[in-house]
């Protein structure tokens, strides 16, 4: 397997305004998301970032999916420093979270075209990748009807839809199933399975343990934007269960803080 | 392979001609309801003055015939009384039932054809009207004035502009046409290209961040540079539109409106102007609202919200009316060419100067220039403003 993405020593730091920093009870104005992380991915492989809620696991994909950079560190993606080739990575990644939407205005078939003609797709490649997925999502029956008007499962599959419609090799989901039924949810898993098997690099972050066991090859917990522990699931688990060996990292380093 | 900035352009199109309450409530409607209200201001002005001016109604004591039969010339129905009568008529006069009251010395003209000046008295005519009443207000004036051509006509000492044939106001059609209209049409374009502009640029940006779609378009490897200036160059299509609507709305209701204001304003004609002069106040109005849309784009970039970015952009709206209304106080536009670098003002300047047809054609050369350089700068802002993750995603 090729090492496709290497994060190496990123780190994030956000200011806060002083009702953010009352919020969170800190003593400085502020807060380092992200602390010196470093893993790596490989095609063919789906890694999880596990992590409870503000453990950092949303920024680091931010940084990863160029939205945001890191104050130290990089990653390379596909070869491409996320740092000094920002428009190379976003040519090589698809990023799926709940803070990139769709222009509910328009059609799933309008959307697919567009994000195609931003990423340079020619028309008969962009008609096969559409007719394929579509077809594979059952988009196909509303793929004339104007987003706001779709279901949110099937808001979901759209905005998955449109998150690979240009073939990326590296495929970044935030909480992927978050607020899902189960059909969609279970359509969403098959998928990322189906695209590891495809080869692509496949990292998704959540707090679902179930998630991380079904799919994920490789894990790596995320606590307090340190990395704890990286490995293959039967490393770090041992045979044990997940949720147990996560508990126990996290009275580790957190006490008796739950 | 299509560039970025054309497909982010003919996708924010899309959306516009797409949207047909968007399409209604920024193209459609700011005209209609320009033409709409201005034409109904104008009918109903002049119904208003019409009905006013049909006749008048005055009560008079001890009123010469020569004088009466003056003012009946000048549609008043002049009705005799006695000075005991006086205070009813007054009351008459309060009611809007009477124009005016006036009350005349007893023999006034035996007393005016043995005035002698320095040494009789001066008469006293009072005239007793209602100036919240417009038809007593209308009648007072014309009372004065025929009493002023009275005067004049006892003591002549000198006429001015006697000559009954000829025509002292040497002013053109042209002149008066370029006077009028380069005091109200730079302002009344301004406001109307600003408002096109701030109805539709934050809601293609600052409505962006708000709904979370903008960070779709910002994951796709088109430079940023490309995105903002699809995005620009669409709103300007937009703003022109609408500010095309709104400027046909009020050409097409000025007649109307015109009409009600008095004789001096019928002879406006925007014949007067050749194609040249619409071709320079195009190349303004292209290049003005590019740069409104920039700035614009700028606040609302800046904005968290779509409300927030309405709040912001008032200062911007307050720089434009000032500017705007520097027409109505000034003699000439100006013609020094250093005043032509100065943005917005130099729009206001040259549209001035193209409707009062002392433009100077460099001026307005540098002014378009100077309009697209300054929305290249603000683009350039822009572009380090989409890179801001602190700006774009609050980080």
């Amino acid at each position: 397997m090729k090492e496709t993405l290497k994060v190496d020593s990123v780190s994030k730091t956000f200011k806060l305004s002083a009702k953010q920093q009352k919020l969170k009870k800190l003593d400085s104005r502020t807060l380092k998301a992200v602390d010196e992380l470093s893993f790596s991915a490989y095609s063919g492989e789906i890694f999880g970032l596990l992590g409870p809620n503000g453990a950092g696991k949303t920024t680091t994909l931010r940084m990863l999916a160029t939205l945001i950079k890191p104050d130290s560190g990089d990653a390379l993606l596909g070869g491409a420093s996320a740092v000094s080739d920002p428009a190379k990575v976003r040519s090589m990644i698809g990023f799926l979270s709940s803070e990139v939407k769709l222009e509910d205005f328009f059609t799933p078939d309008y959307l697919f075209n567009y994000f195609c003609d931003l990423h340079r797709i020619d028309d008969e490649t962009r008609d096969r990748r559409k007719a394929e997925l579509f077809g594979r999502f059952g988009i196909d029956k509303f793929a004339h009807v104007k987003v706001a008007n779709l279901s949110t499962g099937m808001k979901q599959k759209v905005s998955l839809v449109v998150a690979v419609a240009h073939d990326p090799d590296i495929i970044i989901f935030d909480e992927p199933t978050n607020g899902l039924d189960v059909i969609t949810a279970k359509v969403v898993t098959d998928f990322l399975l189906e695209l590891k098997e495809q080869g692509k690099t496949v990292v998704i972050s959540t707090h679902i343990f179930s998630l991380i066991e079904k799919v994920c090859d490789r894990v790596g917990i995320i606590i307090d934007g340190k990395m704890v522990t990286v490995g293959t699931l039967d490393k770090i688990t041992g045979g044990r269960p997940l949720e147990d060996v996560f508990f126990e990292l996290y009275r580790e380093r957190k006490g008796d803080e739950l | 392979m299509k560039n970025g900035a054309l497909i982010v352009f003919k996708k924010e199109l899309a959306r516009f001609f797409g949207d047909k309450r968007l399409l209604f409530t920024s193209v459609i409607m700011p005209g209609l309801l320009i033409y709409v209200i201005y034409s109904l201001m104008g009918s109903s002005m002049s119904t208003m003055l019409k009905d006013k001016t049909s006749s008048f109604t005055a009560a008079a004591v001890d009123m010469p015939q020569s004088i009466s039969k003056t003012l009946a010339e000048m549609d008043f129905e002049i009705e005799d009384i006695e000075l005991a009568q006086l205070d009813d008529s007054k009351e008459k006069v309060k009611d809007g039932e009477l124009s005016l009251c006036v009350v005349f010395p007893q023999d006034f003209e035996e007393a005016l054809a043995s005035y002698t000046a320095g040494v009789d008295n001066v008469q006293n005519v009072e005239i007793w009207y209602n100036s919240a009443d417009i038809g007593s207000s209308q009648a007072y004036s014309r009372v004065v004035a025929a009493l002023d051509g009275v005067e004049r006509s006892v003591s002549n000492v000198f006429d001015i502009n006697g000559g009954k044939d000829a025509d002292y106001d040497l002013a053109t059609d042209e002149d008066t046409t370029g006077t009028i209209l380069a005091m109200i049409l730079p302002m009344l374009l301004m406001t109307l290209m600003y408002s096109s502009c701030v109805a539709l640029a934050p809601e293609s940006i600052a409505g962006e961040k708000e709904r979370g779609t903008i960070a779709a378009l910002l994951i796709t490897p088109v430079p940023r540079s490309q995105i903002i200036l699809g995005k620009v160059c669409a709103l300007s299509v937009m703003a022109l539109l609408g500010g095309l609507s709104s400027f046909l709305g009020t050409f097409l209701s000025l007649p109307a409106l015109m009409a009600s204001m008095g004789d001096e304003t019928e002879i406006i004609s925007t014949q007067v102007y050749k194609a040249a002069d619409f071709l320079w106040l195009i190349l303004l109005i292209l290049s003005t609202v590019l740069l409104f849309i920039t700035l614009i784009s700028i606040v609302s970039t800046l904005a968290k919200s779509v409300k927030e970015a309405g709040t912001m952009v008032m200062p911007l709206m307050l720089v434009v009316m000032l500017m705007s209304f520097s027409t109505m106080y000034q003699s000439e536009p100006r013609v020094e060419f250093f005043w032509f670098f100065i943005p917005l003002y130099n729009t206001i300047q040259g549209m001035s100067g193209i409707f009062s047809f002392s433009s100077v054609p460099i001026n307005l050369l540098i002014t378009a220039a100077s309009n697209v350089a300054y929305s290249l700068v603000g683009i350039f802002v822009l572009t380090k403003l989409f890179d801001n993750e602190r700006v774009m995603f609050n980080a």
